[in-house]
């Protein structure tokens, strides 16, 4: 942009730019805003504001012309994005359309993503498990990957400013492997699966533990939430509509809303990032170029300090554009592993069963959560033939139905008045830790270009065989455990999906002590580019089994405050 | 609709005497709104005839009552896959034949009558290699399962016979069944 004068670079310049505004991009933004520094937030796609930008939420199903079912042509024309569990006719306008945004897959890779100001926070599971130095240690221990950087006591402290704020609801369990952390009050685990939980006390001792899921939904301590405008969960299970509560956590209705008020934030909407700018002189990242979403004009922004919280995957698209003589290869990418030790979460198996007890019982009323199995597997020591391990979801429920079989009035009297229950259903999916390897990586495509002249991703990522043997042992110690608890009609399954569906993709921008063979101190900066930091999940190096977004929003904190400190 | 409302209430009036041959209807036009259907406005009516048989109306209003019709033709449409659509459609055009040979004209038989017709219908084996028996069973095993989704989630239904709510309440997660107080809802 050559032509540039004064007063519009003047105006483009900020203390900050944060590169992303879902999970991680609006913490970052929200703690940077708060201690003073002026913030740009870009974000590719178009503005969400809470409450207004919920179409949905508060439709009742009879207003959905085909009651939540997506439509063949939806399907036909977004085979990706359809086999994600949520995209449905309630909340679609929050995903991203196949067509709207191609990718190449090298292998088959479901690349799930929120264009959208909120990003995925809006459609989150909401789970909320903290890591512990059992995950930390994991990578040095087991000899994969390279060792964290960081312990969980360096984590700890900034997991609880996260939970305080963002509310999580959940039980001291006193589990060293899941550590405890600000908790408002639990959900309740229902008869079968305290029952369950019993069980497992008997038969494996205290060596494995169901819990209920901690979950990022306010349920007490409804003051100090008033003060960001958001009440407590009413157990809708609609959240992926955006809660007219906010009763849940995300970027929406909590941190950005927070960094707004400050009046330090600038939010760019409809900018796609091009790539970061780099001053060899200066020897540091000066700004961010943006292509305009709608436009298509390219325009530059320059800051101190930038943060890429663009999502794991856009995260390394952009560092891989962001080229310079400095570094032909991608921002930061001296050691030539930028983009590689791509890993995610193996959900392929799953487990359910029936249980015959209780049959006096059922349950009523919602909850948004359910029952927890923190990793059990290799926890203490190599035990299995395959490394790391799983955690698993678990929950049980007992349904009301009609008996369908009839016809007339007998079948319209049995509907409006269902006299069915069956036994207590009751299952489980796995989720795996992927171990990160050279050959799963993302590049850049050198002939296809986006809408917006940038290169498309090129996503080259794959099971090994060490998910096929943990799939294998998951089956078989869930159909033990359901045995043992006299659960009946087991049944396992492995779906086959492909990686990418989890929503967890980690890695890529890889934290570590050595610049030889990581991209990220362990303050989230560029080894060589010190002013530009990563927080999201491209800077994992390792996966471990826990729902990331809580390690997430903590990192982002974390080294937002580092930034802060230098800024000063 | 209101054609064929008034031509019933003159078969009525007359005691039946009017009866207006089926073919007449089948000369409408096709409804442009079911692109992937080629559905026409008698179609339509029978399978009116057809959801009302599988819930009729009483002092809780029945599935036409609702235009529960128009919704198993939207969902047919736009949710169920091509092969299944063609079936749909063949076994709507073949269903007054087929309840004429088993039973006699569909909208003339007594209640009773029509609902052994659905009935013999839904119980078609799925090894029967016949295509007109092929496409009346999957026509009403589409319109029956349709028929109670639309019912069930329809306004009416979830604002003044079984109210929804948006907000279910506290989980309890040991509800006795028999503390459960349900008021008989009387179809």
């Amino acid at each position: 942009m050559a032509n540039f004068n004064i007063d519009a670079a003047k105006e483009r310049t900020f203390q900050a730019i944060v590169i992303g505004s879902g999970m991680s991009g609006s913490w970052a933004a929200k703690e940077l805003c708060e201690h003073g520094v002026k913030t740009l937030v870009i974000e590719r796609g178009r503005d969400v504001k809470h409450l207004r930008d919920y179409p949905t939420t508060n439709m009742l199903p009879y207003e959905f012309e085909h009651r939540g079912q997506l439509t063949n042509q939806i399907q036909e024309e977004n085979p990706v994005v359809s086999r994600c569990y949520a995209f449905r006719e309630d909340a679609m306008h929050f995903f991203v359309k196949d067509k709207e945004h191609p990718y190449v897959q090298e292998k088959p890779f479901d690349w799930i993503r929120g264009y959208q100001v909120g990003g995925k926070s809006l459609l989150w599971a909401r789970q909320v498990q903290r890591w512990s130095d059992f995950d930390f240690e994991g990578p040095a221990r087991d000899g994969f990957a390279v060792d964290w950087p960081i312990r969980y006591s360096e984590i700890a402290p900034w997991y609880s400013h996260v939970e305080k704020f963002a509310g999580v609801s959940g039980n001291k369990d006193g589990l060293p492997h899941l550590p405890d952390g600000e908790f408002l009050p639990g959900f309740e685990l229902n008869i079968v699966e305290k029952y369950f939980q019993e069980q497992l006390k008997k038969h494996y001792g205290n060596s494995r533990h169901m819990i209920l899921a901690r979950c990022a939904h306010i349920t007490g301590n409804l003051e100090f939430y008033q003060q960001q405008g958001r009440a407590k969960c009413q157990s809708r299970n609609l959240c992926q509509r955006g809660c007219p509560f906010g009763g849940y956590f995300s970027a929406n209705a909590s941190t950005l809303p927070w960094a707004e008020r400050t009046g330090n934030m600038t939010l760019r909407t409809d900018a796609v990032v091009h790539s970061i700018l780099y001053d060899e002189q200066k020897g540091k990242a000066t700004g961010v170029r943006i292509v305009d979403a709608n436009t298509k004009q390219t325009e530059e922004y320059f800051a101190d300090v930038i943060f890429v919280n663009a999502a794991a995957l856009n995260t390394n698209l952009i560092l891989l554009n962001s080229t310079s003589n400095r570094f032909p290869n991608g921002l930061g990418n001296d050691n030539g592993l930028l983009g590689k030790y791509i890993a995610f979460h193996n959900y392929r198996a799953g487990i359910s069963a029936e249980y015959e007890g209780y049959s006096e019982y059922t349950t009523s009323g919602g909850r948004p959560t359910s029952g927890y199995f923190p990793r059990f597997r290799n926890l203490y020591k190599q035990e299995t033939d395959f490394l790391r391990g799983y955690a698993a979801g678990f929950s049980a429920g007992r349904y009301n139905y009609a008996d369908q079989s009839g016809i007339g009035m007998a079948l319209k009297e049995e509907l409006l008045n269902p006299s069915q229950y069956g036994n207590w259903s009751v299952g489980s999916h796995m989720m795996g830790e992927t171990i990160p390897k050279e050959t799963n990586y993302v590049t850049l495509s050198k002939d296809e270009k986006d809408a917006w002249g940038i290169p498309l991703l090129k996503v080259n990522v794959e099971y090994d065989d060490n998910d096929e043997k943990m799939i294998k042992d998951y089956q078989e110690q869930m159909t033990e455990m359901f045995e043992r608890a006299g659960f009946t009609n087991i049944r396992v399954r492995d779906d086959k999906r492909a990686p990418g569906l989890d929503i967890h993709e980690m890695g890529g921008v890889r934290m570590g002590k050595d610049p030889k063979t990581s991209l990220l101190n362990k303050n989230h900066q560029l080894h060589t580019c010190q002013n530009v930091y990563v927080t999201d999940g491209a800077c994992m190096t390792s996966t471990s089994t826990q729902n990331p977004s809580l390690t997430y929003m903590a990192f982002a904190v974390r080294a937002a405050h580092h930034a802060m400190k230098n800024l000063k | 609709m209101h054609r064929r409302e008034a031509l019933k209430n003159l078969a009525i009036l007359t005691g039946g005497a009017v009866l207006v041959p089926s073919c007449n209807f089948e000369q409408d036009d096709i409804l442009a709104a079911y692109k992937n259907l080629k559905v026409t406005e008698s179609q339509r009516a029978l399978l009116s005839q057809v959801a009302d048989t599988i819930i009729p109306p009483g002092e809780i209003k029945g599935a036409s009552d609702l235009a529960v019709q128009d919704f198993i033709l939207v969902m047919v449409n736009d949710c169920v896959e091509a092969e299944r659509q063609a079936l749909f459609t063949s076994g709507l055009q073949a269903f007054k034949g087929y309840s004429r040979k088993i039973a006699g004209t569909f909208a003339t038989l007594e209640a009773v009558e029509k609902e052994k017709v659905i009935v013999q219908g839904l119980a078609i084996s799925h090894d029967s290699t016949d295509e007109t028996e092929k496409a009346i069973r999957a026509f009403l095993s589409l319109t029956k399962r349709f028929t109670i989704q639309g019912y069930m989630m329809s306004e009416y239904i979830m604002t003044q016979v079984k109210p929804y709510s948006l907000i279910p309440g506290e989980y309890n997660g040991a509800v006795l069944i028999s503390s459960i107080s349900n008021l008989k809802i009387n179809g």
